[in-house]
């Protein structure tokens, strides 16, 4: 199996690099972009990027070997990238313990229509790379898939949010109840408020109407 | 656009050499008939008919972008 990592200023740099070495066009290549590089303040702080490039042929190869679930989660999401048409890179963070999930971030420019109106298209790619993943290796992977760390900023802002409310809640001594949401943007609401003082959470109503209601008083 | 749905069905089901997947094009726009075996159609829909859904999420994204509409039928 060809591969090679390569470092260099930029990931684009480091990707022409590549090229050359291998003397293959960018599309015979699978890019895993390992470390971003940083630029610095006048040379202080640079870090140069580091990616590595694996052979298509080879690649394609190896899936159908013994492989780790990220591999396996990222070549899948690639694949579904591929045939819908979409071209974008897909970062890696490998998990640190086993009972963190895979996380799969897409890179890439006008990437909005992979988010949808509430992210809906997001969670179906979500939801069919872990369906296919855990059909190509018989286990059930968790695997999160994001959008230029869409869900990550979104996640920080409900957090605040939550705090916000449960203040407010504590003052007033009313509960309030938030906007329907997707099960785990309410899971990100019930894991900031386990442990306030004032308040505690509980889960209200069916379906896509199903919302957080945080109310005075520790459960 | 078929290939999408090709992808997908091919890597759910258990009999990937059953699957076929058709393109063409109506008044209403692109209409993509995927056809499994029997014993796959349950795994094609999902409960609740939640992969069938999340695959014509996903064609709409395509379809969207290329100022299209897209149906997807099972049969």
């Amino acid at each position: 199996m060809r591969e090679l990592e390569i470092s260099a200023k930029t990931v684009e740099e480091a990707t022409r690099i590549a090229l050359e070495q291998l003397g293959v066009a960018r599309d015979d290549l699978e890019i895993i972009v390992l470390k971003k590089g940083k630029s610095g303040v006048l040379g202080v702080g640079a870090e140069d990027a580091r990616i590595k490039v694996i052979l298509e042929d080879d690649y394609n190869r190896a899936a159908g070997a013994e492989n780790g679930e990220a591999d396996t989660a990222r070549q899948v999401l690639c694949d579904i990238l591929r045939v819908m048409g979409i071209g974008a890179t897909v970062e890696v963070t490998l998990a640190p313990d086993i009972n963190t999930p895979v996380l799969l971030n897409i890179e890439g420019d006008d990437l909005g229509v992979l988010i949808g109106r509430r992210g809906q298209a997001l969670s179906s790619l979500q939801y069919l790379v872990r369906l296919i993943v855990a059909e190509k290796l018989k286990k059930w992977v968790s695997v999160n898939v994001d959008v230029d760390w869409y869900k990550k900023r979104h996640y920080e802002a409900l957090k605040k949010l939550a705090l916000r409310l449960a203040e407010q809640v504590a003052r007033r001594k009313r509960p309030v109840t938030m906007e329907p949401m997707p099960p785990d943007e309410r899971r990100i609401i019930h894991i900031t408020l386990a442990d306030h003082a004032d308040v505690n959470t509980l889960s209200t109503g069916e379906g896509d109407g199903r919302c957080v209601v945080i109310q005075p008083g520790k459960r | 656009m078929k290939e999408i749905v090709e992808y997908i069905a091919r890597a759910i089901v258990t009999t990937p050499d059953d699957v076929k997947v058709t393109e063409e094009t109506d008044a209403g726009g692109i209409v993509i008939k995927l056809e499994v075996n029997v014993e796959d159609k349950g795994r094609v829909i999902g409960k609740q008919g939640r992969v069938a859904e999340a695959m014509r999420t996903l064609l709409r994204v395509v379809a969207t972008k290329e100022g299209n509409r897209v149906r997807l039928e099972i049969i």
